[in-house]
């Protein structure tokens, strides 16, 4: 399909994104933390692998190549978003977002225990550092399998299961804050 | 980040992942369930991480929707990417055409439209003149003999010397003046220019009605006099 990408057929770029539009938004996610900018990431990543469409090796398996791209475009709109300062206004849509999501029959309590617990886990998750990052991503959001992780990633097996053990352990930790500062 | 102890608690951390995400082979999940008994260590992360796992899961449904399936979305894509070949392969040429017209340059668009529409009009041009053909053929019936120049001018010095034989013999007048010598037929035709008194000079009317006869320059009704009156004439005449 690349190759009929290549070769200037506008409909078979088309396929590939209709094919991995989901997955690489469920990535961006994951590790962006909100829909919006989720939507942005994706968006930006089909884009960039539509402009380097000659660059893709043909050995290379097409979602590892877009995986890559989608991880560097998160990474790269973090930082920008950093620099820009923009958490204050996040945090505060987030928490809608997470009231929207939730049933209409649900106590004041449980919302607000149910909206708490949503950022907690948002917030540990895109606190981690990247590398780590987008190994739960792909594991929790895509449910790769390790290999496939390793493979999208050009990483060891090993290195893919120290990575997530390390970033589970980190998760654990900050939840465990969390709920440490919700009781009190 | 940083207060994370980095060393794990048991040297088997990587067993440990594989087995809580399902990975494990049947070998390894009965070894490492055997390692979870004996391990403390193992015991709680596993406890703590299935929560943590839980947690994200949560999180990611709560997001992406319940329904969401990473899985179903490869499979979909399968059958939807056998649905495109078909596709693609049907709008091939189409798609093709589209894209030499999007990336050729302006002249090589004017001139591929330019001979485009002159193979139309060749094409049209062609059908015009083969479905026409076969209704001339139809219309004209009986073939009719087309005569060269030559040939008329052959014909017409024929009649004109029958007819002066014809005249020579059954006429009495003894003279007929400028008739020994042949005229060539365009003198002839030039002589019908000349006005009616100077050319019916020299001949008598039953002459100048044999000549006409000759020359086919007379109506059907004279002709058929003409035709009671000399019988053996017409069937020496060529059949013409």
């Amino acid at each position: 399909m690349v190759e009929l990408a290549l070769s200037g057929d506008p409909e078979a770029f088309g396929e590939i994104v209709r094919r991995w539009e989901r997955r690489i938004f469920a990535l961006a996610f994951g590790m962006l933390g909100r829909e919006e900018d989720a939507r942005d990431a994706t968006q930006e990543t089909f884009l960039a692998a539509f402009r380097n469409l000659r660059n893709f090796r043909g050995e290379a398996k097409v979602s590892s190549w877009l995986h890559r791209i989608a991880v560097n475009q998160c990474i790269t709109r973090q930082r920008r978003a950093k620099v820009r300062g923009e958490t204050a206004l996040e945090d505060e849509a987030e928490k809608n977002a997470a009231v929207f999501a939730l049933p209409l029959e649900a106590s004041p309590a449980r919302t607000a225990e149910y909206v708490e617990r949503s950022q907690a886990v948002r917030k540990a998750v895109s606190a981690l550092p990247p590398d780590l990052r987008q190994v739960v991503v792909m594991k929790e959001f895509e449910e790769l399998t390790f290999q496939e992780i390793a493979d999208a990633l050009e990483i060891p097996l090993s290195t893919v299961k120290s990575r997530l053990y390390t970033a589970l352990r980190q998760l654990q930790l900050r939840l465990q804050k969390f709920g440490e500062a919700e009781s009190v | 980040m940083h207060e994370v102890k980095q060393r794990p608690a048991c040297h088997r951390a990587e067993d440990l992942v594989t087995y809580l995400y399902g990975e494990a082979s049947e070998a390894d999940v009965l070894d490492f369930g055997m390692h979870l008994k004996q391990c403390d260590a193992c015991r709680s992360e596993f406890a703590v991480f299935n929560q943590v796992h839980d947690s994200i899961l949560t999180w990611r449904n709560e997001a992406l929707g319940v329904a969401f399936d990473p899985r179903a979305v490869a499979i979909d894509s399968a059958v939807e990417s056998s649905r495109f070949v078909r596709h693609e392969r049907r709008l091939s040429a189409l798609a093709a055409l589209r894209e030499f017209f999007t990336v050729s340059p302006l002249w090589l668009r004017g001139a591929t439209a330019f001979a485009a529409l002159l193979l139309c009009a060749l094409g049209t041009m062609m059908i015009v003149r083969f479905s026409q053909k076969p209704v001339e053929v139809s219309q004209q019936g009986t073939p009719e003999r087309r005569y060269t120049q030559q040939e008329v001018k052959a014909e017409v010095d024929r009649a004109v010397q029958k007819t002066r034989d014809e005249i020579a013999r059954q006429t009495t007048s003894p003279s007929i003046p400028n008739r020994e010598k042949p005229q060539p037929a365009h003198a002839q035709l030039a002589t019908n220019q000349q006005p009616r008194t100077e050319k019916s000079r020299g001949l008598s009317r039953q002459e100048r009605q044999q000549l006409a006869a000759d020359l086919r320059l007379t109506n059907p009704a004279e002709e058929e006099e003409m035709q009671l009156a000399l019988p053996e004439q017409d069937q020496q005449r060529p059949n013409q």
